[in-house]
């Protein structure tokens, strides 16, 4: 092989350092109109009144868009999946973010549509916020949707994420040793360079042509096509090359908005957010909490595992309920733990929602498991590497979900790292490989409980 | 008043492609008549490589020339179906269904060929954008040669189509949470070791070194997966230390608004970085890639926060560890309440301290 396993330089290398590359904010069309967005001022408010008609009247303003422009307003970003919408592409009469888009203005300049936006007659009426999620299922917490304060449609109807497997109970009875644990990763922008940012043209033949930065090409097309109740082949989506994304710009935040100032002032439309909407309004990595109780032997095995997470979704769903059980399918980290009891609840609060970022629903558990690894061997007195080669995942082993692991490489990668930092392994562990366990590394109180031993 | 070093150990797994999979992608490939190799798909390439990627895998299984090869993923009219860039799947599953498109591609440009030179296709094979006999590699005729006779001469298009789809794994007990699949496509691993300075008057936390090793599954291009790990590092290390976008979380107060009022990693924060890759092929990726993209940044935090507690003995374990947060708990010098058995940290963050009761976290003694 040639060409696979060699050090080929980057197809678009060049042109992005000599700054060729052409980006959605490159694309130059006579005659389009700009973008501005009216957004809440608030963190949490009724909408008690919305009057566009003098921002319409004002020369050079060619369109003005509300809820009532938008004919599915509420399309979720897991909706293809079967999974409840919940958030307004325009807010109807709740606002419940600070920065949530309530209408856009399209203009023949930026300062004219900013000055259209202003124009925008609106009156709120503010309500109690909710912030900390651990408060959110307190009976006087402030209330975000009709439903409540968390999402309430895993696998249907349940409330939460939840995994059980083996015998919870009998791990902590039988364990030296009880250590608990609290982790809470904070909220992180994406702050990718360029900005979320869409140009829509309206084609003579009718179709709308969408230059977007969007990660997800079709799945953006699926989102506008669901907004506008539009077949795919009514719009070309023109992308494929996104200036920094990080998860960011899977949401499709800008394009449907766009198309629907198009279609009403027959003009193309620019809609570029300042990079403060970027920091303040876009989407941001969910901050979690995380509460972990670990039963351990004195000698450092790993029994069982409880643990209760809070993914801080902000104000709507989003890609959260996806994220947040992708998480519990992977909350014993790089380990096999026989027993464990895991419920996970997606939390509302009066934040911009949270969204995809890279390592989604596990750079968090890692973040815990880990910590929390890391403080049981100091609370054990043993080796951090030895514990962790101890507990790793084996072939036979499984998963949260019962899944068979078939080639983990967790010793391998543990052992590398043993060697590279100079520490020296007892014999035991330095030839240990992922075969499952047998011998003086599969105790015999384990022997029923740890992965498989077939023919060991 | 002084600087303090530690290290700090972490392991983790992370899975291929969309959790509980059910994520289609496709391509499609058309030959030029002087055999250049025209790729479409519609995988967003944002920074990650994937058009490099995807065009050495086209390039391999056909067994042309890398520079032979076009890749357009510009828009929805040309390109197939791609789930998007997201979730470590690239590579992996947009590059499966690129191998899968290329192998017809070469079946194709094999039956031409076999007719041009009246010998069977099983007895033929593409090398460096020749197709040769086996074992009379003097016997040949160039894949420009076999795209024109396809044009010109049998009147065909020489083209392929690939789609890579792994099955959604539904979850048959909700109560367990027991699934009837796998519920990936693959799982890479990595460790690391992180080397910091504390300054236990400033509370600054410095690192100085990141010692990382990944099984990647196969590099397909070593500088890329480098790329993706080093990169991953630095976000890793913004995770650790630096970034918050709800300074006083979960306060909303003091947002920063632009960059100069949220403080990403720089050039000044990158420290030694020191990359192991283990090739543990996947079972059924292309050449037996594993997706690593997005896990680069999910090591760094825990082996971060252990290297502090080695340095300066206190557990930071809401983050990112900043100076003011390293100071408050010197200050503090908790100890976790040890009580029976059990030993109980952070117990001021718990559910059980700020609910009123909504929600409890309660654990069997």
């Amino acid at each position: 092989m040639k060409v696979v396993g060699a050090r080929i330089p980057r197809y678009d290398g060049v042109a992005h350092v000599t700054g060729r590359t052409a980006y959605v904010d490159d694309v130059r069309i006579p005659g389009t109109l700009w973008a501005k967005a009216l957004r809440s001022p608030h963190h949490h408010a009724g909408i008690t009144k919305l009057d566009t008609t003098k921002a319409e009247a004002m020369p050079g303003v060619h369109a003005v868009i509300t809820w009532e422009d938008v004919p599915l307003l509420e399309y979720g970003h897991l909706s293809a999946l079967g999974i409840p919408a919940d958030e307004p592409l325009l807010a109807k009469d709740e606002v419940r973010y600070l920065g949530q888009p309530i209408a856009l203005v399209a203009a023949e300049t930026e300062q004219l549509a900013a000055a259209a936006v202003d124009a925008i007659e609106v009156a709120f009426e503010e309500r109690p916020a909710l912030f900390d999620l651990r408060q959110a299922f307190d009976s006087d917490a402030p209330k975000i949707h009709q439903w409540g304060n968390w999402y309430t449609h895993f696998e249907g109807e349940m409330d939460r994420r939840q995994i059980r497997k083996g015998d919870i109970d009998w791990a902590f009875e039988n364990a030296d040793t009880i250590v608990q644990g609290v982790y809470r990763p904070a909220a992180i922008e994406h702050a990718p360079i360029e900005t979320q940012v869409c140009q829509v043209v309206p084609e003579p033949s009718g179709r709308l042509t969408i230059y977007s930065c969007t990660q997800a090409l079709y799945f953006s097309l699926g989102v506008v096509a669901a907004h506008l109740q539009q077949p795919l082949n009514r719009f070309k989506l023109v992308g494929g090359t996104t200036g920094g994304g990080f998860g960011g710009k899977v949401d499709t935040a800008t394009e449907t908005m766009t198309c629907l100032l198009v279609l009403k002032a027959n003009r193309p439309v620019k809609w570029r957010w300042t990079r403060e909407e970027e920091f303040l309004c876009s989407s941001t990595r969910a901050p979690w909490h995380m509460e972990l109780a670990t039963a351990v032997t004195k000698d450092g095995w790993i029994l069982g595992q409880k643990m209760l997470t809070l993914h801080d979704s902000g104000a709507y769903s989003r890609f959260s309920p996806y994220g947040l059980t992708k998480h519990s399918f992977h909350h014993t980290g790089a380990y096999s733990i026989p027993n464990l009891s895991f419920d996970g609840y997606v939390v509302y609060t009066n934040r911009v929602p949270t969204t995809a970022m890279r390592g989604f629903g596990v750079t968090s558990v890692s973040f815990a498991v880990e910590t929390h690894m890391s403080r049981v061997a100091k609370e054990l007195g043993l080796d951090p590497i030895e514990i962790r080669l101890k507990n790793a995942n084996r072939i036979g082993d499984t998963s949260p979900n019962g899944v068979a692991y078939t080639d983990p490489s967790t010793v391998a990668t543990l052992q590398a790292i043993a060697d590279a930092i100079g520490h020296e392994l007892p014999a035991d562990y330095r030839t240990m490989t992922n075969e499952p366990r047998a011998g003086d590394l599969l105790p015999e109180h384990l022997v029923a409980q740890v992965g498989s031993t077939e023919g060991h | 008043m002084a600087k303090h070093t530690g290290r700090g150990i972490a392991a983790i797994e992370y899975p291929t492609g969309m959790n509980q999979n059910g994520d289609p992608s496709q391509c499609w490939i058309k030959v030029k008549p002087d055999g250049r190799v025209d790729v479409f798909a519609g995988t967003a390439d944002i920074g990650n490589g994937s058009k490099t990627i995807q065009s050495q895998i086209v390039a391999e299984t056909i067994g042309v020339p890398y520079d032979w090869i076009t890749y357009d993923n510009s828009n929805t009219d040309s390109s197939p179906v791609c789930t998007g860039t997201f979730a470590s799947r690239a590579t992996f599953v947009a590059g499966k269904a690129a191998e899968k498109a290329a192998l017809q591609v070469k079946q194709k440009i094999l039956e031409i060929a076999g007719k041009e030179m009246e010998i069977d296709p099983a007895d033929l094979e593409i090398v460096d954008g020749e197709v040769l006999a086996k074992g009379a590699p003097q016997t040949k005729l160039s894949v420009a040669d076999v795209a024109a006779a396809a044009t010109w001469g049998h009147g065909e298009l020489i083209t392929g189509t690939g789609a890579q789809l792994k099955p959604y794994a539904a979850i048959i007990d909700p109560e367990t949470g027991e699934v009837d699949l796998p519920p990936h496509s693959a799982i890479s691993y990595a460790a690391c070791s992180a080397e910091v300075e504390v300054d236990d008057e400033t509370g600054e936390v410095r690192v100085t070194r990141l010692q990382q090793c990944y099984d990647v599954g196969r590099a397909l291009n070593p500088s890329s997966v480098e790329g993706q790990i080093e990169g991953g590092a630095m976000m890793g290390l913004g995770l650790s230390v630096l970034e918050n976008c709800y300074p006083y979380y979960p306060s909303v107060e003091h947002r920063g608004g632009s960059f100069g009022s949220y403080l990403a990693p720089g050039m000044e924060d990158m420290p030694q970085l020191d990359t192991i890759m283990i090739e543990n092929p996947s079972a059924d990726g292309p050449y037996g890639a594993k997706g690593i993209g997005e896990m680069a940044n999910n090591p760094q935090p825990p082996a971060i926060a252990a290297a502090v507690y080695d340095a300066v003995g206190v557990w930071v374990t809401e983050l990112p560890i900043t100076p003011e947060r390293v100071l408050r708990a010197l200050e503090a010098n908790a100890e976790p309440r040890r009580e029976g058995k059990k030993v109980v940290f952070d117990e001021e963050l718990s559910v059980n301290s700020v609910s009123s009761g909504g929600i409890r976290f309660e654990v069997p003694a």
